[in-house]
């Protein structure tokens, strides 16, 4: 009695566990990611920290007036992170030691947004398919779909997208919109990249942007660090970041190299594709069911 | 916050009345040196007219290295007698890339070349790659943004930007904010403020207040309000401590 | 074991218990009232940093772990067809059935649009480990109602006739549901596991593996039937019912098997990955991991080999909850001790108006559990004494 429970138990756990590694690779994942989106490319040595991007951002966006004005430099002196009231800040850092002839540390400005990852984990993890990368390679969200359960902010290795915590029946999620509408009509560009005064943000495709930081940094090595941020982290980007430093250093998180989503996804389509899994296990179940019902009946005659 | 109130009431009074009673006497200030009613600000327009001038995009570009290109045009006697005019009015339809947030920079051309030494290659630094000889002005280069022929190519915007920026930085002179160089465009008011028919100077106060909120607060921390020293430029007044708002009988409700 | 199950209308009903259960649930509907109102932001400690909390560590995540007993003893009484167990299939899965109504209702209440709660089975994303989880969750409970049909039709049945008719309608086919309920639960047990694996950078290396699903659909397994076993005591001794142990002291030994499973695999994976010695690290995350393996489920499995404790009410019952607890400490780990966000300005911890709701929901259980015990044949076992 005891040993078939046994090794019933173990044919059930087998079939829902070891099947996740079986097929692993005549499944292999395939990335989703659109060939050469627009893009973006921030070159962190240029940007002056005006904030205008800031400014840009909320006026496109509708978003609400700020608190402090966006002439206002003492925002600088905590470090900001997006909400649902700003898609896009710029924060300071003293990280690089380099100081000017009277000694004062010079700062560097970064902008921070959403990084319309090549294969977005928020929008692999949406429940709904609100979010969604979209071909022009924005990671587009749709109100109309989102339940507001939050997975996309569990999933995004770069803890962007924000909530309306304080809307009770109708929260949205909130995050750069890489300026959808305006980049879906010709020769429109984020309204961020097109206030930015030095250029620090250079709109574009993604490949020739690639291209462009390559040639900035072989230009001019004393000024770059010769690594483009956003080329391999989780598997691309499509907002790509130059500096004089590690990004890690202005308050970029250290990410893999590889796609988020992957892992899960190869987990996903190899047990139910096809919800084979599920079904070999009802059958097999279905199976024991008939034939201990059949000795039952037999041991009742 | 009454305080603020009270105090910007009596600023905005003077404001409200010019604006809210058409039969309030208005101040009338002589004019000493009165203009000539034919004269125009020649420089001014020239200069404007200057920065419509339309150059043909220089789609390839050469470069060489900076000090024989700065011999070059010595040799060739380039330098600051060259330049025609006062000054430039930076403004041109590539720079205006989002909204006019700003006014444009009148660009001081031939003082920058004199603290300069003359050193044109500065800022001339690429000449069009069939006349090596020639300079031309930033915005025959760099145009529009973002353009995909020319990815690596800044737009005028930028150009002027880093170059400005960049060199003010490095040298530690001249100005670095936008302000230093730019006119704020102040938006038109008239849009902007809401108020009632015949609004008391209290609501006017607050209707300042509703978007410049900061200000009520700053005012408070100026010396404006904080006084407490002598007042030796005021007639009859030389030893009084109490001119600053703050202590003000008027004000200090 | 002639018993049959019965409905218990000869116990008293407003124990102090029970009266507590409603203190909670009253506090919980209040904080409803405010999260409806003001927002989740107002009642909750949530952050951008820190999106779920324990309404889905606890009531979601662990609800489900928890309510595995349905699924367990459906599978050993039902699909094995061991009939000595049959006593215990109606009160198992009267918790599940009720654990899972909770479960549904805590991310009805945690998602910011509950309204939009249906959307899922419209605009489906494939991809989604959260949409599986939540289309798996909601054909569950509506199986487990299904399945807990025929007790209320065996009592109401007779005045009300179309409960009759569905419940003779059904009973061909309850074998569907119930070989579906042990898959939909392997499905969805083990998919809770894989929610996390989204997040790489931000779970921690002592709980981020790719074996995470197999972990949580063995760790279900082995809390399966100590969960029965607790509630089992718990209902039989506070309605002073005789206690079943034969078939607790059986039930147990299966433990033994399934949680041993379960540690080996847990153990087995620390060490592959390298990490076995970073339990002792002494920071929260690990003494929690300790905490979690050593008392959640090493001492409980050394417990069980013995005789003795299985023989015995008080100790089975100890060794039985440190199982559940240790499974309930694993879901919070891995939802809240063990995610570290990078931008997370301080830790998160729940609030007052989170905690009352999660009470609530657990004292609502209770009082339901009560309810249907009550007025259903639910439970078989005799009075105390009777079957002496
Ligand atoms: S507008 Fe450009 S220069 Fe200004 S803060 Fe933004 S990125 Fe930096
Ligand atoms: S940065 Fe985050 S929110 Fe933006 S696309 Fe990537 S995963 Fe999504
Ligand atoms: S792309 Fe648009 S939405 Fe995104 S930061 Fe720039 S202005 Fe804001």
């Amino acid at each position: 009695m005891k040993h078939i429970s046994r090794r019933e138990f173990l044919t059930s756990i087998g079939v829902a566990g070891t099947s996740m590694f079986l097929p692993k690779d005549s499944q292999a994942w395939k990335s989703r990611a659109p060939e050469n989106p627009f893009a973006c490319l921030v070159d962190v040595t240029r940007c002056i920290g005006c904030r205008k991007c800031e400014l840009a951002c909320n006026e496109a966006n509708n978003l609400p007036e700020p608190e402090k004005d966006f002439e206002d430099k003492t925002v600088f002196e905590e470090k900001r992170r997006p909400s649902d009231k700003a898609f896009t800040v710029v924060n300071r850092f003293f990280s690089n030691k380099k100081q000017d002839k009277e000694g004062n540390l010079l700062p560097t400005y970064v902008k921070i947004q959403c990084m319309h990852c090549q294969d977005p984990a928020c929008a692999s993890a949406c429940i709904t398919g609100a979010l969604s990368k979209q071909p022009n390679g924005a990671v587009y969200y749709d109100v109309k779909k989102c339940i507001g359960c939050r997975y996309c902010m569990v999933a995004c290795p770069f803890e962007i997208p924000a909530y309306e915590y304080f809307n009770p029946i109708t929260p949205r999620v909130r995050k750069c919109t890489f300026c959808f509408e305006r980049i879906s009509k010709k020769g429109g560009k984020p309204a961020c990249a097109s206030v930015c005064p030095t250029e620090a943000i250079t709109f574009g495709r993604r490949k020739d942007l690639l291209q462009i930081a390559k040639n900035r940094i072989k230009q001019d090595p004393g000024r770059y660090i010769d690594h483009i941020y956003g080329e391999k982290e989780v598997g691309g980007t499509c907002w790509l970041y130059i500096s004089d430093q590690p990004m890690e250093e202005l308050g970029f998180p250290s990410v893999p190299k590889r796609p988020i989503p992957k892992l899960t996804e190869t987990i996903q389509s190899t047990l139910f594709t096809y919800l084979w899994s599920p079904i070999v296990l009802f059958g097999v179940l279905s199976g024991i069911m008939a034939i201990n019902k059949h000795k039952e009946e037999g041991n009742e005659k | 916050m009454k305080k603020i109130i009270f105090l910007l009431t009596m600023l905005c009074l003077v404001v409200s009345n010019s604006y809210s009673s058409p039969d309030a006497t208005t101040k009338i200030r002589k004019d000493y040196h009165p203009r000539p009613s034919t004269w125009v600000p020649k420089d001014h327009i020239k200069a404007l007219k200057l920065a419509q001038k339309k150059y043909e995009f220089v789609k390839d570009v050469f470069k060489e290295d900076i000090i024989l290109r700065q011999m070059r045009f010595r040799h060739l006697g380039i330098g600051i007698k060259d330049i025609k005019s006062t000054y430039m009015v930076l403004q041109s339809p590539f720079v205006n890339t989002y909204e006019d947030i700003y006014g444009p920079v009148r660009f001081m051309h031939g003082a920058h070349a004199k603290t300069l030494n003359e050193n044109c290659v500065i800022c001339h630094h690429y000449s069009p790659k069939d006349s090596p000889n020639k300079i031309l002005p930033c915005r025959a280069c760099h145009q529009d943004a973002f353009n995909p022929e020319h990815a690596g190519r800044i737009g005028l915007k930028a150009a002027y930007h880093q170059r400005c920026i960049g060199c003010h930085k490095q040298r530690q002179k001249g100005p670095i904010g936008c302000t230093g160089c730019h006119l704020k465009n102040v938006p038109d008011h008239k849009k902007l403020v809401k108020l009632p028919k015949d609004p008391t100077p209290t609501q006017v106060t607050q209707e300042c207040l509703r978007c410049h909120k900061n200000a009520g607060q700053e005012m408070l921390t100026s010396a404006h309000w904080l006084w407490r020293g002598p007042s030796p430029y005021t007639v009859n007044h030389l030893k009084c401590t109490k001119h600053g708002k703050g202590t003000d009988v008027l004000n200090n409700d | 074991m002639k018993n049959r199950p019965r409905p218990l209308l000869d116990t008293p009903f407003w124990t102090p218990g029970m009266l507590v259960a409603t203190g909670f649930m009253i506090a919980g509907i209040i904080v409803l009232a405010f999260r409806y109102t003001k927002g989740l932001g107002y009642t909750t400690n949530l952050s951008y940093s820190y999106p779920w909390g324990i309404w889905i560590a606890i009531d979601v995540a662990s609800g489900v772990a928890l309510a595995a007993g349905g699924f367990t003893t459906a599978f050993l009484a039902h699909i094995l067809g061991k009939k000595f167990y049959k006593p215990i299939t109606r009160p198992a899965l009267l918790t599940a059935a009720l654990g899972y109504t909770f479960v549904a209702l805590g991310v009805f209440v945690d998602i910011g649009r509950s309204w939009a709660i249906w959307k899922p089975i419209i605009f489906q994303n494939h991809t989604s480990v959260l949409f599986e989880v939540g289309m798996c969750v909601m054909t569950y409970l509506t199986v487990l109602w299904i399945e807990f049909l025929p007790v209320i039709a065996e009592r109401y049945g007779e005045k009300i006739s179309i409960l009759k008719s569905l419940n003779k309608g059904l009973d061909k086919f309850m074998w569907i549901f119930i070989v579906l309920g042990v898959v939909l639960s392997c499905m969805h047990q083990s998919s809770l596991g894989t929610l996390l694996l989204i997040a790489p950078t931000k779970l921690s290396s002592l709980w981020y593996t790719p074996i995470l699903p197999l972990l949580f659909l063995t760790s279900a397994f082995a809390v399966g039937y100590p969960m029965v076993i607790v509630e089992t005591t718990i209902a039989t001794s506070s309605l002073k019912l005789s206690s079943e142990m034969d078939i607790l002291s059986k039930l147990s030994r299966i433990v033994i098997i399934l949680l041993g499973i379960y540690i080996a695999l847990k153990l087995g994976d620390l060490i592959y990955r390298g990490k076995f010695w970073n339990i002792f690290d002494g920071t929260g995350q690990s003494n929690s991991l300790l905490i979690e393996i050593v008392f959640g489920a090493i001492v409980p499995w050394i417990m069980l080999l013995f005789d003795k404790v299985r023989n015995s009410r008080r100790l089975l019952f100890i060794a039985s909850l440190l199982i559940v607890l240790g499974v309930l400490l694993n879901r919070i780990n891995v939802f809240i001790v063990g995610f570290n966000p990078h931008f997370a300005k301080c830790t998160y911890y729940p609030s007052i108006g989170e905690i009352l709701v999660t009470c609530s929901f657990v004292s609502a259980i209770f009082f339901l559990y009560r309810v249907f015990v009550t007025f259903c044949p639910v439970i078989s076992a005799p009075k105390e004494g009777g079957r002496k």
